[in-house]
């Protein structure tokens, strides 16, 4: 042992202490002595000590004495008792004082090197004894650790996580589980999950799963469908867990709420459904103009033929024109826009607009009216994206005026906003309409629309560029009377 | 046949109602049209058709079944033979067939658009023949 040993020898007699020292330290052991037992309690209270030799008679302080003084406070310090009268009452006395051993006066240096040996083995063996139960205390409280570490994640994960044995009882849940399956029973490990889970669904995919004549299954993965106490959908997953030698011994069972991503999907494939009509609807037409023109089905008038080709030119176009708008609507929501935003003067491209769309006014002698303050103030936005706006709203409101109508284009503003206001003296929306003109696909449907082509995605996408321009629009009509778009963007200067 | 038969084409789109009405007046029908479904129930009222040609998809997704379902719980008008045209393809998850949907939605027959003009006569004729013999 390289760790040095401390030996404290107590005795009234010098002889014997200097005796004990010079046996003791010629075995490298450190050696302090005291005169009575007051001193020795002095000392060993002061520093730490292996070994004690005491002996019983002394002046002051006894030995008996003071050994009961150490037994409480120093319980592990091993005591051994020199005694000139080496009876078996004191012998015993001393051991009922706490002492280890004793050694009769007078000793040869390897009695007492013997009775000494043996103490230190002691002490030692308790030494080590004490360490493992220490090392055990750790190990304990590490894996005390590990459980609550484990228990943490699992019951802060969002999914539920139900942990089932081969019996089919509940081993281990989670706050999620017990939410999601609207469990109200308090929960018990070993309870049958019958007597728990009331979702039939679910229990039918355990029971598949756990069925030893089954299929030898690693996990089944099932959407189930939950009506109570709210319809949801819920993604299951169940892992069979094995042992070495692929043995079942339960499944882990990890349920996830997707009902919002079902939602989300419904929504898309309802607008894949619309798309597919929208598309049909004019390739219909198409074909069966087509199909009529070449087998003469609907008579010979050369005039009406000659019609049907032109409708069905003026259909692919508007075809065209939908197949246009879809890309813009799916480039928008992809997000992958390169919007060049800058700072524009809105009212050169008003001006441009009107101007490349006055033919399509003509036929009907449509009037319009530009009242746009000079300078414009300024707004920040994509210049392709604002050209397509106004070319929607102008459009429409030329398609959707009557004979000799106006369109009238005003911008006012405030401190903080251009307010660009276009209206039309047209057909107007009927109260019941309005709400869903900015809807995919809608189209106002009566006598006076019956030949306005067009493809229901316009306002639509005119309402996203307004948005992701940071701007609002509104919307005021009466019907037979007229429409006004109030579009409003934040004005921002250089 | 004494008296021209009288067909009701009721479709959103006023090219097939345009399209449609040229190709039974070749063929010596009358024909009147509506472009809603509202309109639709109105011109039977006035009009009283042997056979109503209807689309399913109009101002609403489920026009033209909601049509179907007034019409057929009528007790004078039940007996006028529909036939019904969509645009809706199995695909999109909405076909429909005589087969798989006439057990809940009483119409005579559904055919997908586009329909050719030979096939849109013969099963005018067919229908109308049907309903003959059924009269008599």
């Amino acid at each position: 042992m390289n760790e040095q040993t401390y030996i404290l020898v107590i005795d009234d007699e010098r002889g014997i202490r200097e005796g004990c020292r010079r046996i003791l330290e010629a075995e490298n052991y450190s050696v302090e002595t005291a005169e009575n037992g007051k001193q020795g309690l002095d000392l060993i209270q002061s520093k730490p000590f292996d070994l004690i030799l005491v002996d019983l008679m002394m002046p002051v302080m006894g030995g008996l004495e003071m050994m009961e003084k150490v037994m409480t406070d120093f319980p592990e310090l091993i005591m051994i008792v020199i005694t000139g009268y080496a009876t078996i009452e004191t012998a015993v006395d001393a051991m009922k004082h706490g002492a280890y051993d004793y050694i009769p006066k007078p000793f040869a240096p390897d009695q007492l090197l013997t009775v000494i040996n043996r103490g230190l083995e002691k002490h030692r063996l308790q030494q080590q004894a004490k360490q493992l139960m220490e090392e055990r205390d750790r190990r304990l409280l590490e894996v005390a650790n590990e459980k609550s570490r484990i228990h943490t994640i699992v019951n802060s994960m969002g999914d539920a996580v139900l942990v089932i044995n081969r019996d089919q009882q509940l081993v281990l849940w989670n706050p999620a589980a017990v939410k999601m399956l609207n469990i109200t029973k308090k929960l018990k490990p070993g309870q049958d999950l019958t007597q728990i889970i009331f979702q039939p669904d679910l229990i039918q995919i355990i029971n598949k799963a756990v069925d030893p004549k089954a299929a030898h299954y690693t996990s089944i993965s099932e959407e189930i469908e939950l009506s109570k106490p709210e319809a949801q959908t819920l993604m299951a997953n169940v892992s069979v867990v094995r042992d070495e030698n692929s043995e079942m011994l339960g499944v882990v069972c990890i349920l996830r709420n997707i009902t919002q991503l079902k939602k989300i999907d419904r929504v898309k494939s309802q607008f894949v459904s619309m798309v597919a009509h929208e598309l049909r609807a004019p390739l219909s037409a198409i074909e069966n103009y087509i199909t009529t023109y070449l087998t003469g089905a609907a008579g010979d008038d050369p005039e009406f033929n000659r019609n049907m080709l032109e409708r069905s030119r003026k259909r692919a176009h508007s075809l065209l024109n939908l197949v246009e708008d879809l890309l813009q609507i799916s480039r928008m929501e992809s997000q992958h826009v390169s919007r060049k935003k800058q700072l524009l003067d809105v009212s050169e491209i008003i001006n441009n607009t009107v101007e490349l769309l006055k033919t399509q006014a003509k036929d009907e002698n449509i009037g319009f009216k530009i009242d746009v303050p000079k300078p414009c103030p300024t707004i920040e936005a994509d210049r392709g994206e604002m050209e397509q706006l106004f070319t929607n709203f102008i459009s429409n409101a030329i398609k959707y005026n009557v004979k000799n109508g106006n369109v009238s284009i005003i911008f006012e503003s405030t401190e903080n906003f251009l307010i660009m206001k276009i209206s039309d003296t047209g057909i107007g929306i009927s109260e019941e309409d309005l709400p869903h003109i900015f809807d995919d696909f809608f189209r106002i449907s009566r006598e006076e629309t019956r030949y306005v082509t067009g493809t229901g995605l316009g306002l639509s996408i005119v309402k996203k560029i307004v948005e992701s321009n940071l701007g609002r629009i509104n919307v005021e009509s009466e019907l037979n009377k007229g429409t006004t778009f109030t579009i409003t963007f934040p004005i921002k200067m250089n | 046949m004494s008296k021209k038969a009288k067909i009701l084409l009721v479709d959103n789109d006023v090219d097939i109602v345009d399209l449609n009405k040229a190709v039974l007046e070749n063929n010596d029908y009358e024909v009147v049209t509506a472009f809603s479904g509202s309109e639709g129930l109105e011109k039977i009222k006035t009009e009283q058709p042997d056979l109503i040609v209807l689309d399913l998809m109009m101002e609403k997704h489920d026009s033209g079944f909601t049509f179907a379902k007034k019409l057929k719980a009528d007790p004078v008008f039940k007996k006028i033979p529909v036939l019904m045209l969509t645009s809706v393809a199995d695909v999109t998850g909405f076909g429909f067939s005589q087969q798989k949907d006439g057990y809940w939605m009483k119409t005579d027959n559904y055919l997908k658009k586009p329909v050719a003009p030979d096939q849109l006569l013969a099963e005018i004729n067919k229908l109308l023949e049907q309903a003959n013999e059924e009269n008599e």
